[in-house]
């Protein structure tokens, strides 16, 4: 029986994504576990994997690659030999075709498969030139009525068209180009949601790093190609300190109904990475099972996997608390966004070499950053989110 | 022998031997270097035919130019190439003589006049006959050598090679080394007449039969025959009958075609030998410390051969052009003085411009002299230059376009008319395998200014052998520069760089537009190659034409214009190179391309073009690119058979609508 092949909810949010796409040709034989195609959910690339067994028949109306696509859509159906696609698109009983019948391809448009020229025909075509304007205009030219030969669609019907949709003038930079791209609006959904379902709170602090500066300098003259970043050495800490604060270590669940407590084996760290497509938050898994060194190569691999746009979604989630760090930019505070369902980010800020009074009343030269916590009040109270704060402060200034 | 009775000077009977020594020890070196795998690929050795270079180029100086053949180790050798230079270019090393670039089969020693061995049997005919134009030309009393085998004289480049020396009395050696087998076809099958020397007679020049075997007697010829050249009284036809003792090749087979006895008896004729033992008595410690001398000297040389690198692979594709002509003076922006005139006087008058300040300018072709061309191409150049650069030539395409290529390499500029381009194809292998490829083979220190230019385009019922249009096919040819214009100002720009770039330049002009006019900048110009001209700008559709087709499209235009159809017309005015990026940037203006050109869709110039711009302008478009060409078809005569084979205005209008609608 023709099985359906339909885009997936990659994440409890997620309404539409980007079809990739096709890992499979047409008329291949796919079996379950192999790569069907590729998508981009909600912030990053991810493989499909075929869960039966069949031959693929791509949809007559099936997304093209890049296009941006409702979670439910038709993709394809997997076929049984000699079945038919279903015609009103429901799934429908294999069309018998007995041993004595003759070859198939003497059968004209009868033979094995009989859709196909019923599919060439409905396919959509555009010429590159209208792809191109398409996808800088945000049209989705697959809906479109092409007034070209055979109904292909031209520049002249998209931009028709995005006329209509009146972002021609608006969207469009004036190099012509649509900055609003799905990544970017898949983003900026989030972070609404984020703004609508927690109410954010942000404390800031400053703290002592001369310490960690210093095994940084240190960590570098030894040549150790694995020099932790500011922001592994926070998630090694916040793991530390997390686990002193049962308040704080606590997640919302799928719907944000109920807050869960998260176990300290679970501690995993998220870190917010900038990419040319926009912010990213990899998850550094088991912060507190692992050693710094582990950490380390961890993120660094998350990072790079971020910037190449190779994350998968399950790299993505997860995470009890994430870190972000404008320290590079000079920024000194600031108000991070609750990567919900956490309840909590910690903002760094840069390190500046000031004058500080030490316990005998001395002047002497100590580097210091603001950080800036950012808790969702509806999960947890001040107090409790401040004595957080202040524990990881001590627990920073006491490294050695 | 007479030889005998006249006293030869010892420093000359030692050079002779030293010489043929250095060819004989280095060629067996190679040979034993071949089997050791050493040499990439193919090694014609000259043992036993040492007499016949060493004799020759003793009577030759470094300006004298030798043209030898696939077998020209020991041609190289004489005329002074160092044994390095030679075994290491065998090994495809950069320390070889061509830098790696040709082997065994393309030595170039220019420096040194040795302009080049052949791979192909012939060509070095006519470029000795072009070497001893250019001593006309340049009257530098030099003299150009053929190095030749009996294979060679029953091709047409020695009919007519020599038809062309015996007219113009040009100051050159044809030397037959009859070594008795073409490969491996006996001459005494393949000739009707047995003896090479007595066809000199058929050219009115003298023709000399000499044992080849014989230094002495040959270096006497050689030098009578040198000293008439250079006396103005023409050409020597000699005639050295001798056998080569070693396979046509190293590794070949040797006994299908002769046998080991027939070689034996030869071998026992060594020319060294024989020299040695004539002067046996006088010189004979003389000869064992030459002997010895060159023993060292090769192995010396083949040991450094064997020590140096191989060119590095970044330099394959250098010296396929010459480095490129700056153009001081663009042509002027149209509101400048101007004139309005047509194509064939636009040309006249770059060529007359150039004739004048360039000496070194000479013109040959059918009815170019006194006639002045038959499309007024060379009007009225007679009467200032005179016959010498104004040469009216024996139809004999062939010919004079090999004489070309050996006038170029030896310092003059040469400008072939065909009149109509389709007499090119009589002369193609000397274009393609000779002119275009001489830059590349001598790693760029032979330059090739020859222009080539005639008369393409079907009309008027010329019919299929006056109406070709070549330029795609040229195109093709690494090395050379495919100049097609289409209007009367282009045109003289054109040819203005043409006549001073130094790289070979097919300037093919189409006969139905000669008489088109144009407004003409008075100041003088010219015009790059590989920039196309924007000749009318548009905005719904990117057409691209060239030569005739462009007055076409213009005219379409007009009524397409009528349609709201705004045509954007670009003609390219160089096919090779060609500027893609001018087409690229009005492809990215109107998102679809129409190519018109007269000469059929396949493999040619609008496949190249629509190749491109699928591949570096493939969003750019839309629309599919379209091509309306001339028919896959030879041209017919009959107007109404005529008319269906080439685009038409009305086709052009036609394919434009439909190609909107797409």
């Amino acid at each position: 029986m023709a099985e359906e092949i339909r885009f997936p909810r990659l994440g409890w949010s997620m309404e539409e994504g980007r079809f990739v796409q096709w890992l499979k040709s047409d008329g291949d034989l796919v079996r379950e576990g192999e790569i069907l195609f590729e998508m981009e959910g909600e912030k990053a690339l991810q493989e499909i994997e075929s869960v039966g067994n069949g031959i693929l028949k791509i949809a007559a109306d099936a997304p093209q690659p890049d296009e941006v696509v409702q979670v439910g859509r038709l993709l394809g159906y997997l076929l049984l030999p000699n079945e038919k696609v279903p015609e009103d698109g429901s799934p429908s009983q294999p069309t018998v075709l007995t041993d004595v019948q003759p070859k198939a391809d003497e059968q004209g448009p009868q033979g094995i498969e009989p859709a196909e020229d019923s599919i060439s025909e409905s396919r959509v075509i555009a010429t590159p030139r209208a792809r191109r304007l398409a996808q800088e205009t945000g049209v989705v030219w697959s809906e479109l009525v092409g007034s070209g030969r055979d109904g292909r669609i031209r520049e002249a019907d998209v931009r028709n068209a995005a006329k209509a949709l009146n972002v021609s003038s608006q969207g469009v930079h004036k190099d012509g180009a649509n900055r609003f791209t799905p990544r970017r609006k898949m983003i900026a959904e989030r972070l609404r949601m984020s703004r609508e379902q927690t109410i954010p709170v942000t404390l800031t602090t400053q703290v002592d790093v001369s310490q960690l500066v210093a095994y940084r300098e240190m960590q570098k003259k030894m040549q150790n190609v694995r020099v932790p970043a500011f922001t592994d050495l926070f998630a090694k800490h916040v793991a530390i300190v997390l686990a002193r604060h049962p308040a704080m270590s606590i997640r919302w669940n799928h719907d944000h109904t109920e807050l869960h407590d998260v176990p300290a084996s679970e501690f995993h760290i998220g870190i917010a990475v900038d990419t040319s497509d926009g912010l990213l938050v990899p998850v550094i898994r088991d912060v507190s099972t692992k050693s710094l060194d582990e950490i380390v190569s961890q993120s660094k691999a998350l990072i790079e996997k971020a910037r190449s746009g190779r994350l998968t979604r399950e790299e993505m989630s997860g995470g009890v608390l994430s870190i972000t760090n404008l320290g590079s930019f000079g920024i000194d505070a600031f108000t991070p966004i609750i990567n919900a369902p956490e309840i909590a980010i910690l903002g760094l800020g840069a390190i500046r070499r000031e004058p500080m009074f030490d316990a005998y009343g001395q002047v002497k030269a100590v580097e210091r950053m603001v950080l800036s916590l950012t808790f969702d009040h509806a999960a947890v109270d001040g107090a409790p989110a401040a004595a957080f704060l202040k524990d990881l402060v001590s627990e920073i200034e006491s490294v050695h | 022998m007479s030889n005998m009775d006249t006293h030869i000077d010892r420093k000359v009977v030692l050079q002779l031997y030293r010489t043929m020594q250095l060819i004989r020890q280095t060629e067996e070196e190679l040979a034993r270097c071949h089997q050791r795998g050493l040499v990439h690929g193919a090694c014609h050795t000259y043992v036993g035919q040492e007499a016949i270079a060493s004799a020759v180029c003793s009577n030759l100086n470094d300006h004298d130019a030798v043209f030898s053949t696939h077998r020209g180790h020991g041609h190289a050798l004489a005329k002074g190439m160092k044994p390095l230079e030679l075994i290491a270019e065998l090994f495809g090393r950069e320390a070889g003589c061509s830098r790696g670039r040709g082997g065994s089969m393309h030595l170039f020693s220019p420096e040194i006049g040795m302009m080049g061995t052949s791979g192909i049997v012939g060509p070095c005919i006519l470029q000795a006959c072009g070497g001893g134009y250019s001593s006309k030309i340049l009257k530098n009393g030099t003299v150009g050598v053929a190095f030749f085998g009996d294979g060679a004289a029953n091709n047409a480049a020695f009919h007519e090679g020599l038809n062309m020396a015996s007219i113009w009395k040009l100051p050159v050696l044809f030397i037959c080394e009859n070594n008795q087998f073409a490969t491996e076809v006996p001459f005494a099958y393949a000739a009707g007449n047995s003896s090479v020397a007595s066809r000199g007679a058929a050219y009115g020049i003298p023709g000399i039969e000499v044992d080849g075997n014989d230094v002495i007697g040959i270096y006497r010829v050689a030098k009578e025959a040198v000293s008439r050249a250079r006396a103005g009284e023409g050409p020597t036809l000699i005639e050295c009958k001798t056998y080569r003792t070693r396979p046509h090749a190293e590794g070949m087979g040797d006994f299908t075609y002769r046998t080991k006895d027939d070689v034996e008896q030869w071998k026992q004729r060594c020319p060294i030998l024989r020299l040695r033992t004539r002067f046996s008595a006088e010189y004979s410690s003389e000869f064992d410390a030459i002997d010895q001398e060159i023993l060292e000297q090769v192995r010396a040389a083949r040991a450094e051969a064997e020590a140096s690198p191989e060119p590095t692979s970044e330099s394959a594709m250098t010296h396929i052009y010459s480095p490129p002509q700056i153009v001081v003076k663009e042509k002027p922006s149209p509101d400048r003085e101007s004139k309005v005139i047509t194509f064939s006087q636009a040309t006249l008058e770059a060529l007359t411009e150039e004739m004048a300040v360039n000496p070194n300018i000479f013109v040959m072709g059918e009815g170019i002299g006194i006639r002045g061309g038959n499309f007024l191409t060379t009007k009225g150049l007679y009467a200032i230059h005179g016959p010498e650069r104004l040469c009216d030539t024996p139809i004999c395409e062939r010919g004079f376009v090999g004489l070309a290529c050996g006038a170029a390499m030896t310092g003059t500029r040469p400008v072939i008319d065909f009149m109509f381009a389709d007499f090119v194809l009589d002369g193609l292998g000397e274009i393609i395998n000779q002119i275009a490829k001489m830059q590349y083979m001598s790693s760029g220190r032979l330059k090739m200014p020859v222009l080539l230019r005639g008369c393409i385009g079907i009309g008027h019922s010329a019919a299929t052998h006056h109406s070709g249009s070549y330029y795609g096919m040229l195109a093709q040819v690494p090395g050379l520069k495919v100049v097609v214009p289409s209007m009367a100002s282009d045109a003289k720009g054109l040819l203005k760089h043409a006549l001073r770039c130094h790289d070979p330049v097919l300037f093919l002009e189409h006969r139905e537009i000669l008489q088109t006019k144009e407004a003409v900048p008075v100041d003088e110009y010219e015009i790059e190659f590989g920039k196309a001209r924007v000749i009318q700008a548009g905005s719904s559709v990117t057409v691209v034409a060239i030569a005739r087709m462009v007055h076409l499209v213009l005219a379409a235009s007009e009524s397409l214009k009528q349609q709201g159809i705004s045509v954007e017309l670009i003609d390219p005015r160089t096919v090779t190179p060609l500027d893609s990026d001018t087409i690229l940037q009005s492809l990215a203006k109107t998102g679809r391309l129409l190519i018109v050109d007269e000469a059929p869709a396949h493999c040619g110039f609008s496949a190249e073009i629509a190749a491109r711009m699928v591949d570096v302008g493939f969003n750019e478009l839309d629309a599919p690119i379209k091509r309306l060409t001339g028919a896959f078809c030879p041209t017919p005569y009959s107007p109404s058979l005529e008319k269906v084979v080439v685009p038409s205005v009305e086709d052009i209008v036609k394919s434009v609508v439909q190609l909107m609608q797409e």
